[in-house]
């Protein structure tokens, strides 16, 4: 059902919505479920096409750009971008992409320096 | 020039500051030690997982979007949400002859209170068997110390041998015998500075056993010296399920380790029915497909894959040698349930422990009938083969001619023969537990009784003759019992003179 909705390799929210409504409408058995479970489909495939950076300041357009390219070379898609401040980091940024998890803050460095002691 | 040492001191500084990517996972479940986590989308096979504070966890599933986890030592303090990275490595343990003499957990740290462990050796708990190629066949003996197994049952070096029984047959006695025996063996060839004798180093894996099991075998052990040869896996029934079911692998590979440098070692698994019932309830909450019994389908790969590691290496990759004894406890003496058949057919033959004959006395308690060595008399030595070689057999015709004679019909001379002496084999194959006995004697023994100088002694008296005997053996015949320790064959000259040294004896004993 999942692969129904994806139009070359992304995920196509009109497609989803007409997946949904259309299951609502003819109600097959157990339908409920499987709309749970296609809720968590699409919330893992949105998830990988979504890089979340956080910084401890606000980055500038530049930076921001900078990013975009980068992160969209090494996945080779484009990704939905979101920016956020975190002034917990200390410094550095923190990048997720799906499961993955770039931490160059200096709260993670930190946190390695601690265990290294322990 | 300057150039190209400016560029690398570049690349090494972008590396020292680069930032490693991280496959993070979150706790989606968790419950009886198994953590069910979203994501993990790089997540290999059996690869550990670090939840964080030291509590690592192992991958046991890998599905669509998540990853079934089980979760080694404490899980009490995982919560839902909580995140969890792969690490890259596989499970592994610490081998190496630093853990002789101690008692260490299924992750090979150590439970007993001598200190830490010092050694930077480690195996992956998960191996795959040697192949044909780095094969050999069995042809060095086990010497047990239990005289009806090395007389009838041989076990040879990287063999497979499964002892079967009921609960309290003596499953774990002939074990530990064993451990004792090698240690003893280990110990006479270090004082006499016998470079061509293979030391035997033992291995004990106790799996979901009482904790004051695992306390009395230590103890044995240690009282009969055989803890610096031997190394002992410790997991109790309080244990969690994953550490019950990863103890026999960890244990195997610190045999290996043996293996593979050349020397020799035994591995006892005691006992695999618990093994197997500990993955049951693993696969069972990783919601894995059950099958027969609710053990999952690959119960027999579970086995098959452990004691398919033991094998006797050529000698051009070593020639080191992995024997394994795995124990399994039968239900009233049922031998066709699911998890038996499996490790029967999968292992080179059973020692089978009867109740019955437990009751009787006989002990320790093995069923002739139905215990085998398929490896068979290859791993025996020239004289052990000269003075056991029938007497398998003989001792099968008498308890199927016993069996016939409780009719109370008249009997032949040769029938009644027969009879009076498998009684006395049966007599002489009684061995009280913790008491090997080495090669040399159970051949002077087994001598003197085909030769028929036991078929005098009346049944009671056969075990005070034989010990007696044995006694005299070893006091004032010792260059003849080390004459057939050394030359492994009874000659006619070595005939002659135990003929003579048991005609000496005879006279001085009265019964």
């Amino acid at each position: 059902m999942l692969r129904s909705c994806l139009v070359d390799g992304g995920l196509d929210e009109d497609r989803v919505r007409q997946v949904v409504r259309l299951m609502l409408e003819r109600k097959p058995r157990e339908y409920i479920q499987i709309l749970y479970h296609l809720h968590r489909l699409v919330k893992l495939e949105l998830l990988r096409r979504t890089a979340r950076v956080e910084s401890a300041v606000p980055l500038d357009e530049e930076q921001q750009g900078r990013f975009r390219d980068v992160l969209g070379r090494l996945y080779r898609k484009e990704l939905d971008m979101s920016f956020e401040e975190n002034s917990a980091l200390i410094g550095g940024v923190r990048i997720t992409v799906g499961h993955d998890v770039y931490d160059g803050s200096v709260k993670a460095r930190l946190e390695r320096l601690k265990g290294q002691f322990t | 020039m300057s150039n190209l040492l400016q560029e690398i001191e570049t690349q090494i500084e972008g590396a020292k500051s680069s930032v490693a990517k991280e496959n993070v996972g979150t706790v989606r479940e968790i419950g009886d030690g198994v953590a069910r986590i979203e994501g993990l989308t790089d997540a290999m096979y059996n690869e550990m997982l670090d939840f964080g504070d030291g509590v690592v966890g192992l991958a046991l599933n890998l599905e669509e979007t998540e990853v079934g986890a089980v979760v080694l030592g404490d899980f009490t303090g995982i919560t839902e949400g909580q995140e969890v990275r792969t690490t890259g490595r596989l499970l592994q343990v610490p081998v190496g002859k630093e853990l002789l003499g101690r008692v260490v957990n299924s992750l090979g740290e150590p439970v007993d209170d001598k200190g830490p462990i010092e050694n930077d050796t480690h195996y992956p708990v998960e191996k795959i068997a040697p192949g044909i190629v780095r094969r050999k066949s069995v042809s060095q003996p086990v010497q047990t110390g239990i005289m009806p197994i090395d007389a009838m049952i041989p076990i040879g070096r990287g063999q497979r041998e499964l002892i079967i029984g009921d609960r309290s047959t003596g499953k774990t006695t002939i074990g530990v015998d064993t451990i004792i025996s090698q240690a003893r063996l280990n110990r006479a060839a270090e004082e006499a500075g016998d470079t061509n004798y293979r030391p035997l180093y033992c291995i004990y894996v106790a799996i979901g056993q009482r904790q004051s099991n695992i306390a009395g075998v230590v103890d044995v052990l240690e009282k009969a010296g055989a803890m610096p040869y031997t190394i002992v896996v410790a997991t109790s029934a309080s244990d969690s399920a994953t550490n019950q079911y990863l103890a026999p692998y960890a244990g195997c590979a610190m045999g290996e380790w043996f293996m593979d440098n050349g020397m020799d070692a035994l591995v006892i698994y005691d006992d695999l029915s618990k093994h197997a019932t500990a993955y049951r309830q693993i696969s069972l909450v990783l919601k894995r497909p059950s099958g027969r019994e609710a053990y999952p389908g690959d119960v027999f790969y579970l086995h098959s894959r452990l004691l398919e590691r033991a094998a006797r290496l050529d000698e051009n990759y070593g020639g080191g040698s992995l024997t394994a004894l795995p124990l399994i406890e039968t239900q009233m003496g049922d031998v066709s349930a699911y998890i038996p058949t499996n490790v029967i057919s999968i292992t080179d033959g059973q020692i089978y422990l009867e109740t019955d004959l437990f009751y009787q006395g006989v002990r320790p308690a093995i069923s002739v009938g139905l215990s085998v060595s398929r490896v068979g008399s290859a791993a025996q030595t020239k004289a052990m083969k000269q003075v056991a070689g029938r007497i398998k057999l003989d001792l099968a015709q008498y308890r199927e001619l016993a069996a016939f004679a409780q009719f109370g019909s008249d009997l032949d001379a040769k029938t009644q023969a027969q009879i009076e002496r498998g009684k006395r084999v049966v007599e002489i194959f009684k061995q009280p537990q913790y008491n090997p006995l080495p090669v040399e004697i159970q051949v002077a023994v087994l001598w003197a009784a085909q030769n028929g100088y036991f078929d005098d002694v009346a049944v009671d008296n056969i075990k005070d003759c034989q010990d007696k005997l044995t006694d005299f053996l070893q006091s004032r015949k010792t260059d003849l019992l080390k004459k057939i320790k050394t030359e492994q064959v009874v000659s006619d000259e070595i005939a002659g003179q135990l003929k003579a040294a048991v005609e000496e004896f005879k006279p001085t004993y009265t019964q």
